[in-house]
C-alpha cells in the first residue's frame, strides 16, 4: 500500500462522479452484508481525495465545482503531475490548482517529492467540510486560542529536543481522525459480530470499535486515540470517541472534544465517512466534514515508523554539529 | 459416532477427560454420545462464529513469567538494585516443549551475549515490535477480530497489529516485517497461521533468545472453552537453530466486566533512552543507545 517507488506514474484522474453514477445506474446494487447481517464495510479504503478540507475562499458558499472548472481542475492537475515537482498532501493539491502555485511540504529540504504521491481521487467538491455552509472551520474561542498559544510556548525548540518535533515525527501518531490524504493514508475494516477494527496504515493503529451498551472507560483512563464505542443506525456505522489526551492533536481541539463518525457505504467501491467534532472550549460551534473513501484492492502494509526513524536522529544530530561548527568558527 | 473418547476428532472430550477421573471421564463421552446432534456433540462448550468457525473474538493475555525467559530458570536479581524487589526478575517454569533450544554455536554465543546484556540490547525496550510468537505473551492483553477473510490481531503493547489473510496460501509477504506476514487456515477447530518475512531483529523474550530473517513460525490457536486457547508456535529457522521446536503456552480470557484493550504506545517511554544524548545540553550520563537496527554516532566526527 505504500506508495511505490518504481511506478511514476502518480496521478490516475479518478473521478467519484463517476462512481455515484455507476450507483446510481445500477438500481439493483444493495449494501453488502456480514455473515452477522450487519452491513458490510470491509475492505481496504483509499482517503486520496484531492478536495481540500477547508473551502478556499474563492468559491464562496459553493460546494461543488461547475462542470467546467470541474474539467478545468482536470487538465490543471495532469499539467502538475506531468511537471514532475514536489509531492502536494492534503490541501495541498487544489490549491496548487487553484493558484498556479506549488507550495513544497518542506521546503527547507524539499524532501517529499512527486514520487510519493500516490492516484489522487478528484472530485468536484470545494471542501471536505460540509457544515457550517461555507464550507471552512468556525472560528475559535478566545479559550482555544489561548491553548494552541501556550502549546506553542511550552514546545521545546525544532532541533533542541526530541519534544520539539511533531508527533507524528516521533511515530506516537498521525492523530484520530486522521483525515490527511497522501501517503500510506489506507484503512481496512474487518468486522466481527460486535466488533469493529478500523486500522489505519500510518503507524499501524488499530482502533478496536465495541458495537454493544458498555460505558465509555473511565474518564481518567486518557488516550491518545480516544475511548470509542458504536451502533447501527440503519445501514451507517456510528462511532463516539471521547477520553483524549491533553497531548493528543486535531487541529487545535481540547482534551474535551467529542467525535462522532458515521461511515456508511454508498457503492460497491465507495465509504462515506462523515465526522462531526464538538469541542465548545475550542470551536463556536461544532463542525463537520465528509470524505469518500475510495476501495483499494492492494493490502495493508507494515508502517514501522519508530522501528526505522532514523530521521530524527538524524535532525538532532544535525542541529549539534551545526552548534558545534557555529561556536568552532 | 466414535465411542473413543480420545479419538483425534474429539477435542471437547479430550480435553474434558485431562482433569477428571477415567470413570467420569467415560460417564462424560457417554453422555456427549448420546446428545441427539452430533455437530453439537463435537463443539463442546466452545462458542462458535456464523459461519460455524471457533469463535476467538475478543480480549486475550498470557499469565505468568514466559516473556521473561521461554526456557526453565530461577528467580534473579534485576539490573538496577534501587528497584529492589520491584524489579527483581521472576522464576520461570518454560514454555520450549523439546529440552534446551537447539542452537548452532554460534548463534548460542549470540543468545549468551545477549542475556548479559539485555536491558541495554532488548528491542522492546526501545519500544519496538515485539514480533511472533513473542507478541503473544507479553504481559499486555491483545484483541482478536475474526472475519472469515481476515484476522486481526491488535496488540496494546506498542500499538503491534497483524493481519491474518485467511486461506490465501499463495499470497507472499510484500516486504519484510517487524510482525512477519501471517496466513491462516483452519485445521478442523484449530486456527493454523504461517507467518513469514520476519526481520531479524526481534527477540523470543527478555533473556535474548533471538532468530534469524529465516525465521517461521507454525502457530496453532485451539479453543479449549469459551475463556481459554491453548497455543502452540512451531519454531523453524535453519541459520540459528539445529532443528525446529515448538512452544507451548495458554492464552487466557480478559473476564473484568470491563475489559477492553486500552494504549501502551510506549514510543514516547523510550525516547530518552534512544534519543536523549542528542538533545541540546544533554546531561553526560545519556549515551548512544546500544542494539538498534541502525544508529547515529555522536559526536559525527567533520
Amino acid at each position: 500500500m505504500k506508495t511505490s517507488f518504481h511506478k511514476p506514474a502518480l496521478l490516475a484522474l479518478l473521478c467519484t462522479g463517476s462512481f455515484y453514477a455507476t450507483a446510481q445506474d445500477s438500481d439493483d446494487w444493495q449494501v453488502p452484508r456480514t455473515i452477522n447481517g450487519h452491513p458490510d464495510l470491509q475492505g481496504v479504503w483509499a482517503n486520496n481525495s484531492s478536495t481540500p478540507l477547508e473551502r478556499p475562499e474563492v468559491f464562496g458558499d459553493r460546494p461543488e465545482l461547475t462542470a467546467e472548472e470541474f474539467a478545468d481542475l482536470r487538465a490543471q492537475a495532469a499539467e502538475i503531475e506531468a511537471s514532475g515537482g514536489d509531492a502536494l498532501f492534503g490541501d495541498g493539491f487544489l490549491n496548487a490548482v487553484i493558484t498556479g502555485e506549488v507550495q513544497s511540504y518542506d521546503p527547507a529540504t524539499g524532501n517529499y517529492d512527486a514520487a510519493w504521491m500516490v492516484d489522487r481521487n478528484l472530485e468536484n467538491r470545494t471542501s471536505l467540510v460540509v457544515d457550517p455552509p461555507n464550507g471552512r472551520i468556525p472560528p475559535m474561542t478566545e479559550e482555544g486560542r489561548a491553548r494552541m498559544q501556550e502549546r506553542a510556548a511550552n514546545r521545546p525548540g525544532a532541533t533542541d529536543s526530541y519534544l520539539g518535533r511533531p508527533l507524528q515525527e516521533r511515530c506516537i501518531t498521525w492523530g484520530m481522525p486522521y483525515i490527511m490524504a497522501g501517503y500510506n493514508s489506507y484503512y481496512q475494516i474487518v468486522q466481527s459480530e460486535d466488533t469493529v477494527a478500523i486500522i489505519q496504515e500510518m503507524i499501524h493503529d488499530v482502533r478496536i470499535v465495541p458495537i454493544n451498551d458498555k460505558p465509555h472507560a473511565d474518564e481518567r483512563i486518557e488516550l491518545w486515540h480516544g475511548d470509542s464505542r458504536g451502533w447501527w443506525d440503519g445501514d451507517t456505522l456510528v462511532v463516539q470517541t471521547r477520553n483524549f489526551s491533553d497531548q493528543s492533536q486535531f487541529r487545535g481541539a481540547g482534551a474535551n472534544r467529542l467525535f462522532t463518525e458515521r461511515y456508511t457505504r454508498t457503492a460497491e467501491d465507495v465509504l462515506e465517512y462523515q465526522f462531526t467534532v464538538e469541542d465548545p472550549s475550542t470551536w463556536e460551534r461544532p463542525w463537520t466534514a465528509v470524505i469518500n473513501y475510495t476501495a483499494s484492492e492492494d493490502p495493508i502494509y507494515e508502517y514501522a515508523c519508530h522501528e526505522g526513524n532514523y530521521a530524527l536522529m538524524g535532525i538532532l544530530s544535525g542541529a549539534r554539529a551545526a552548534e558545534r561548527n557555529t561556536q568552532s568558527n | 459416532m466414535s465411542k473413543d473418547p480420545a479419538a483425534a476428532s474429539w477435542p471437547a472430550s479430550l480435553n474434558i477427560s485431562r482433569g477428571v477421573g477415567l470413570l467420569q471421564a467415560a460417564a462424560l463421552s457417554l453422555a456427549i454420545t448420546m446428545l441427539p446432534f452430533n455437530a453439537q456433540a463435537q463443539s463442546g462448550d466452545i462458542p462458535r462464529t456464523a459461519d460455524g468457525k471457533p469463535d476467538m473474538n475478543g480480549l486475550w493475555q498470557a499469565l505468568g513469567s514466559t516473556h521473561w525467559n521461554i526456557e526453565p530458570g530461577a528467580a534473579k536479581a534485576g539490573p538496577d538494585f534501587r528497584m529492589g524487589a520491584n524489579g527483581a526478575i521472576p522464576a520461570t517454569l518454560g514454555v520450549v516443549q523439546d529440552g534446551p533450544l537447539p542452537y548452532t554455536p554460534e548463534a548460542l554465543a549470540t543468545r549468551d551475549r545477549n542475556a548479559d546484556d539485555w536491558a541495554a540490547l532488548d528491542p522492546v525496550g526501545k519500544c519496538y515490535m515485539p514480533g511472533v510468537p513473542r507478541a503473544n505473551y507479553m504481559p499486555f492483553p491483545f484483541q482478536i477480530v475474526q472475519s472469515p477473510e481476515h484476522t486481526v490481531m491488535a496488540y496494546e503493547f506498542a500499538s503491534a497489529m497483524r493481519i491474518v489473510y485467511m486461506d490465501q496460501p499463495d499470497f507472499d509477504g510484500p516486504v519484510p516485517a517487524w510482525m512477519g506476514h501471517s496466513r491462516g487456515h483452519w485445521e478442523g477447530d484449530t486456527l493454523v497461521i504461517r507467518v513469514t518475512d520476519f526481520m531479524p531483529y526481534t527477540w523470543f523474550d527478555h533473556v535474548g533468545n533471538h532468530h534469524s530473517d529465516q525465521l517461521e513460525v507454525i502457530e496453532r490457536y485451539t479453543l479449549e472453552n469459551p475463556n481459554l486457547i491453548r497455543y502452540e508456535a512451531e519454531i523453524r529457522d535453519p541459520e540459528t537453530f539445529t532443528r525446529p521446536w515448538t512452544l507451548r503456552l495458554p492464552l487466557y480470557r480478559r473476564m473484568e466486566e470491563n475489559a477492553q484493550l486500552l494504549e501502551f504506545k510506549c514510543v514516547e517511554f523510550a525516547e530518552e533512552l534512544i534519543y536523549g544524548y542528542l538533545n541540546k545540553n544533554a546531561p553526560a550520563d545519556r549515551v548512544p543507545p546500544r542494539g538498534m537496527p541502525f544508529t547515529i554516532q555522536e559526536p559525527v566526527t567533520q
